[in-house]
């Protein structure tokens, strides 16, 4: 086909269904639809607010779950852990001499013994290691 | 209600579109009678079914209209209604293709098959239709703004946001595409 012939043919393409086009009443229609349906604009905020809500609610379950899945410290921003955990393969003499050693090296601050026990020999494992918790804060 | 734009042939799309945004439902009404006729032709061309026609002329004067403070002039009004009824068809082809009834592509009218049709349309232009379905978006809306509308490249650059160095060469390789695949 020539160039002539196509765009010749292109001219004429549609030219059937453009003339069966019922003109009137599809501008009718127009206006009708236009009086039916609510303000582009408004339409368009609605649909801006929608999926800015939706971008919203993603994030912030998405967070959610990263946190229930993987929780964090949130000094550290690692997960919480504590020596007192690792240090589960002592003995309750062990334990005992741990704490003397951190109470020889904070003695000038006071002593590492809690209120009341008076004395590190006093405690039981449980207790111990309830000091060394503590004294991680 | 805005008072009623007194209306003749003469009166420019712009005094419409101007008459229009005060409110003139008339003023609108006559663009579409206006524009209608040549939007249907190239949504034809571009591959709407004609059972669609109707409708995807409708939503693409309600899509217009309600966007008209967006058109500044770049280019004619009918220029720019087939721009977005370019957009119109693309998105109903979309609709069509998540209803899993037919593709755009398989969907472009088929002249050869529809007897009514076939009575009407010459061979070339059936042959035309089959190899437009087969272009890229861009160069077959080009190729018929140029062909079937007669626009010049300065007018379909302003349209379509490019330059007309740019619709010059995608309407060239409609042509070459169209020369190879329609014999």
């Amino acid at each position: 086909m020539n160039v002539d012939a196509m765009i010749a043919a292109a001219k004429r393409l549609g030219a059937g269904p453009a003339d069966r086009l019922d003109v009137e009443a599809t501008a009718r229609r127009v206006m009708e639809r236009l009086r039916e349906q609510p303000a582009h604009r408004l339409a368009w905020i609605h649909v801006q607010w929608v999926r800015i809500a939706a971008a919203v609610a993603i994030v912030v379950g998405g967070g959610l779950a990263l946190h229930q899945m993987w929780p964090v410290n949130e000094a550290s921003g690692h997960p919480a852990h504590f020596v007192a955990d690792d240090l589960s393969d002592l003995s309750t003499d062990q334990l005992r001499d741990v704490l003397a050693r951190f109470d020889e090296m904070v003695g000038a601050t006071g002593p590492v013994s809690p209120e009341g026990s008076g004395d590190l020999r006093e405690l039981d494992e449980q207790q111990l290691r309830r000091v060394l918790r503590s004294l991680e804060g | 209600m805005a008072q009623p734009l007194p209306r003749t042939e003469t009166t420019p799309d712009a005094a419409l579109i101007a008459a229009w945004q005060t409110g003139d439902e008339q003023a609108a009404a006559e663009l579409v009678r206006r524009h209608a006729r040549a939007l249907a032709r190239f949504l034809t061309g571009a591959g709407a079914p004609e059972s669609e026609l109707d409708d995807l002329v409708q939503e693409t004067f309600i899509r217009a209209f309600r966007s008209v403070d967006r058109f500044r002039g770049q280019c004619q009004f009918r220029t720019w209604l087939m721009t977005i009824g370019g957009n119109v068809l693309k998105d109903f082809g979309r609709r069509m293709k998540r209803r899993a009834v037919i593709p755009l592509d398989e969907m472009v009218r088929d002249v050869t098959g529809d007897p009514h049709e076939l009575a009407e349309a010459s061979e070339t232009e059936a042959r035309l239709a089959a190899g437009l379905k087969a272009l890229p978006r861009l160069q077959r809306e080009v190729f018929l703004l140029r062909a079937q509308q007669g626009l010049e490249y300065q007018e379909i650059a302003a349209a379509l946001a490019t330059t007309p160095g740019a619709a010059r060469v995608h309407y060239h390789h409609a042509v070459r595409r169209l020369k190879e695949t329609v014999k």
